[in-house]
């Protein structure tokens, strides 16, 4: 369904140093990186007048060009992927380190991407905010974000300032150098944040509880946004204590694609990244396994400024590395790509029981997240909602999907790829998701293998085995009940 | 053949300042303290577009561009929602949505399962000044795309119950808009800066509106106003431009122009003054989590000789480094995000600086985006800060051009107000061209602080008494009495006396 889109444009930016930077992220938003589904559909910031979204399409044998390039890992076990890509004289810089929200301090929830805005401020050898001097005033961006698993720094410059930007990110790598004035200041930005994206919007709350409730032992039950009580719980020694346990060479994986010549990047590599130290002590890692969940969980929640009702029901699936996920994507795909797509057609457009239903494989390191959101059209109850996302379920469960169906699914999950390609930083963010979740940068080539040898059988396989009820969470979030009688404040 | 033209990108522009490097602190550090100099800039290609006018009207263009196996087309209608009667807000826009719906041989589900198939998409909306419809698709697939486009276009049906299904599914997502306070601040503020003239309603209409739309009022805005000689299409990509104009000619060429004269597309706001008195007004919406603030006043049109020093002069305040951002959000941490907007369109279209705060910090958001126009106005911008911030347009505006998308969107735009296609090769040097003093004089004429109006949008009683201390006039409507239907803003008590037909 197009929506109207008439706010200025400025209401729209998400700008830098976002959470859920997916949205800052161009048009973009892999799977992969999602940290949660969007209930709410987002108005693109097209700049004109005229929002017009291009499709693409692939018929029968898809030919995604080959992405070649070059790896390397330095003595401090820095991991270097590029890529050369001379169209533009662009250059897209990327910097994942392997922390993420799951990593927050005990009694810190938020921490780390607290923490990543920090990296914007001093550093050994830069004031506050000269990161910023070196991308945006001269033309190119930076921003980062910050999910479940990584930390994702990135900036796209005119590719002759590349050997500036290896040298800042090598310094920022190298140590911290943020104030209090500093600290304070930019927790307060995050606290805007959090209200911005959790509290003022009708469904912020709703994605909240439901990564809160999804998980009973791992990590992930908690918000990367975090807490206002932990946020503020946050100190300043926190901030060291955490780039020392984190960002250090062994941790990190330098994404380099566009316009370059790689004889000259590996001698600025060697100048500026190879000198950094590796730690001596061992790196933290979460251990802490998610149970299998035994029975079907339930929950309401009423939130403020809900003008109608919504349900999200979760499922357990296996981590992104698992030999089921490219089925499960897949899965996602029929269910919820396009107005062709299994929900918006039973739900929106047959039934017209939902103003809009989404499904999302959040696809996760330690453990996956299959989500199903619908909010309800006017007049119409939850109940109704879940018994409608249910049997869409159970219908890919009793029957195998049509061969057009998956051939569809899987031209549309190709030509997304082929759309996030076009650029360089869509390109570093395939090679740096490849190298840091899937363990292995050929990914980006060999993917689409798998996903072509996904067959209707596994679909309906990975149906009936991830989707029962023992392994179901269903969150109603509904308007807070009208008040008996007056506030009596 | 490709054809193209070559447009040297002046980015290496900065001279970096000493006084950026916390130099102070240089202990045993890597390699070195202060960062490289770039290299000489390289260049970009801008790909050139060509043209035909056929002889019913209809204004053909196309982009050659290689690289991706992809091509884009669109339908652009040179009208949109501005000629929505004042009745009947989001008539545009429904009607619009409507035209993959549905035609003489395909239903909706047909057409979407015919593009998605492909793994494509279609789309179709209006927008202010312009409606639109597109595909894309695999290059190889262009000819069965367009073929469902024209069919669209020419021979929608507009079915009763497809249009009941949409009008409920866009009420629905009106009150969950409705519900977030940027979104109430953005519509009020429109309201506030054109009344009951076009532009001044909800684009997509509100809830009453879209109620009172008929079928005959869409079928009549269609055959009025969806003609070739009122139409542009756009195809860019992976395609060599004859076949791109075959193609065409093939399922648009016939496409008969209709014997009525068209009428002047675009009205006039008439000699309306729109920066007539400059209100301050709080919608309390006491559930609100945060107050969303709204500045705005009439901007320029795009045709307006000023119109590069307008997008210069937005960018000194826009951005992450602009000067408002810098303010509230980098200074005093007051907002995640703050920026700025000139909306320019075939009319003067609105200029909007805008914030979310929590609901205490309010007023004093309002008055620091106050302060920064008024600063804009009164004192002369360096040169040092202004060199960056044409920076971040020019960068912008190439990697905007860097996407096939981004590329077929400009230069639609272009062609939809009739301006050369050739300024984006001209856009560097036009922004380059624009100097302080023309900022100066730009927010000096355009962006007095004195004739701005205020909208606030939060938990009143948080901000209301120091709102009062600041500005005079300060009016309230409670969102429960809240009427977008109306230039006044207020629901009259009785709600029966709604703007009749």
């Amino acid at each position: 369904m197009p929506v109207p889109m008439d706010l200025p444009r400025a209401m729209h930016k998400t700008f830098v140093r976002d959470k859920e930077a997916c949205a800052s992220f161009r048009k973009t938003c892999p799977q992969s990186l999602r940290r949660l589904s969007r209930l709410r559909r987002i108005s693109v910031p097209a700049g004109l007048l005229l929002l017009l979204v291009a499709g693409q399409s692939v018929s029968g044998q898809v030919k995604m060009p080959r992405l070649d390039f070059h790896e390397r890992t330095l003595a401090n076990g820095l991991r270097i992927v590029s890529a050369e890509n001379r169209t533009s004289p662009t250059v897209a810089i990327q910097v994942w380190y392997h922390v993420g929200s799951k990593d927050d301090p005990a009694g810190r929830s938020g921490f780390a991407h607290l923490f990543e805005h920090m990296m914007f401020k001093s550093t050994r050898n830069m004031k506050s905010e000269m990161m910023d001097r070196l991308t945006e005033d001269i033309g190119g961006f930076d921003n980062a974000f910050t999910n479940d698993d990584t930390t994702v720094y990135y900036e796209v410059v005119p590719s002759n300032y590349l050997e500036t930007l290896l040298w800042a990110e090598a310094d920022r790598l190298s140590g911290l150098n943020v104030d209090a004035q500093n600290f304070k200041s930019e927790r307060d930005v995050v606290k805007e944040e959090y209200r911005q994206t959790v509290l003022a919007p009708p469904y912020g709350r709703l994605d909240y509880f439901l990564q809160q409730k999804s998980f009973t032992a791992h990590p992930y039950k908690r918000p990367t946004i975090g807490s206002i009580e932990d946020l503020n719980a946050a100190a300043l020694a926190d901030v060291q204590a955490f780039h020392a346990s984190f960002y250090r060479p062994d941790n990190a994986t330098l994404v380099v694609v566009g316009d370059f010549d790689q004889q000259q990047l590996d001698t600025w590599i060697d100048k500026y990244l190879q000198p950094i130290a590796k730690p001596g002590s061992p790196l933290p890692r979460v251990t802490v396994k998610e149970p299998q969940r035994k029975k079907e969980v339930r929950f309401t929640e009423n939130g403020p400024n809900v003008p109608l009702p919504a349900v999200g029901i979760t499922y357990l699936t296996p981590p992104i590395t698992d030999a089921d996920a490219e089925s499960l994507r897949v899965a996602q795909t029929i269910l919820s790509a396009g107005e062709s797509s299994r929900l918006y057609h039973a739900l929106v457009y047959e039934q017209q029981i939902a103003q809009s239903a989404s499904a999302t494989a959040n696809l996760l390191e330690d453990v996956g997240l299959f989500h199903l959101n619908a909010i309800a059209a006017s007049g119409r109850k939850p109940e109704d909602v879940e018994a409608s996302l249910l049997a869409e379920v159970k219908k890919m469960q009793d029957a195998p999907v049509s061969q057009a169906e998956l051939d569809k699914a899987i031209n549309q999950i190709v030509t997304s790829q082929l759309l996030e390609r076009e650029t360089n930083d869509g390109k570093a963010l395939a090679l740096g998701t490849a190298t840091v979740l899937l363990g292995d940068p050929n990914r980006v080539n060999t993917d689409l293998v798998r996903l072509q040898a996904v067959s209707t059988a596994d679909v309906q396989r990975v149906m009936k085995k991830y989707f029962n009820s023992e392994n179901r969470l269903v969150l109603y979030y509904l308007p807070e009940p009208a008040k008996s009688k007056p506030e009596g404040r | 053949m490709r054809v193209s033209r070559k447009v040297f990108l002046v980015l290496a522009v900065l001279v970096l300042e000493l006084s950026f490097f916390a130099g102070d602190q240089a202990q045993a550090q890597p390699p070195q303290a202060t960062p490289p100099p770039p290299a000489a800039p390289r260049s970009l290609q801008i790909p050139r577009a060509v043209e035909q006018t056929f002889t019913n009207g209809l204004r053909v263009i196309v982009i050659e561009r290689a690289g991706t196996p992809l091509v884009s087309a669109q339908l652009i209608i040179k009208n949109g929602a501005e000629v929505d009667p004042p009745s009947l807000a989001g008539l545009a826009h429904l009607t619009a949505s409507l035209l993959t719906l549905g035609t003489r041989t395909r239903t909706a589900t047909q057409i979407a399962e015919a593009i998605e198939a492909l793994g494509g998409s279609q789309s179709s909306e209006a927008g202010w000044d312009a409606s639109a419809a597109s595909v894309g698709v695999m290059s190889s697939k262009i000819s069965p795309a367009l073929e469902i486009l024209a069919d669209a276009v020419r021979h929608p049906t507009f079915k009763a119950d497809e249009i009941e299904r949409l009008r409920q599914q866009y009420i629905d997502y009106l009150n969950v808009q409705l519900s977030e306070p940027g979104a109430i601040a953005s519509f009020v503020a429109a309201r506030v800066l054109y009344g009951a003239a076009p532009y001044g309603h909800p684009l997509g209409g509100t809830p009453e509106s879209l109620t009172r739309i008929k079928r005959a009022d869409i079928v009549g805005l269609h055959r009025n106003l969806y003609r070739p000689d009122n139409a542009i299409l756009m195809i860019g990509g992976d395609i060599r431009a004859d076949l791109a104009f075959s193609f065409a000619r093939k399922y648009f060429g016939d496409w008969k122009r209709p014997a009525l004269r068209l009428r002047p597309s675009g009205q006039q706001h008439a000699g309306r003054s729109l920066n007539g008195k400059a209100r301050v007004l709080v919608i309390d919406k006491p559930d609100a989590e945060q107050a969303a603030i709204v500045v705005t006043r009439a901007g320029i049109s795009r045709r307006d000789p000023d119109y590069f020093s307008g997008i210069v002069t937005n960018s000194v305040l826009d951005g992450y480094s602009g000067r408002l951002n810098q303010e509230i959000r980098i200074k005093r941490g007051l907002s995640y995000s703050v920026g700025s907007g000139l909306d320019s369109r075939r009319e003067v279209g609105p200029f909007v600086a805008s914030a979310q705060t929590r609901n205490d910090a309010g007023a004093q958001v309002a008055e620091l985006l106050l302060g920064e126009l008024n600063r804009l106005a009164t004192a002369p911008i360096s040169e040092t800060e202004l060199v960056p911030r044409k920076a971040v347009l020019v960068g912008n505006f190439s990697r905007e051009l860097e996407q096939l998308n981004g590329l077929v969107n400009d230069v639609g735009f272009l062609a939809m107000l009739g301006l050369s296609l050739d300024e984006t090769n001209q856009f560097v040097n036009n922004v380059q061209a624009v100097s302080a003093s023309d900022v100066q004089r730009f927010a000096a004429t355009h962006l007095k602080a004195g004739e701005a109006s205020i909208v606030v949008v939060g938990n009143a009683k948080e901000f209301l008494p120091q709102l009062k201390k600041q500005f005079k006039g300060v009016e309230v409507i409670p969102i429960a009495e809240l009427d977008l239907n109306s230039a006044g803003l207020r629901k009259s008590r009785t709600r029966a006396s709604k703007i009749g037909r």
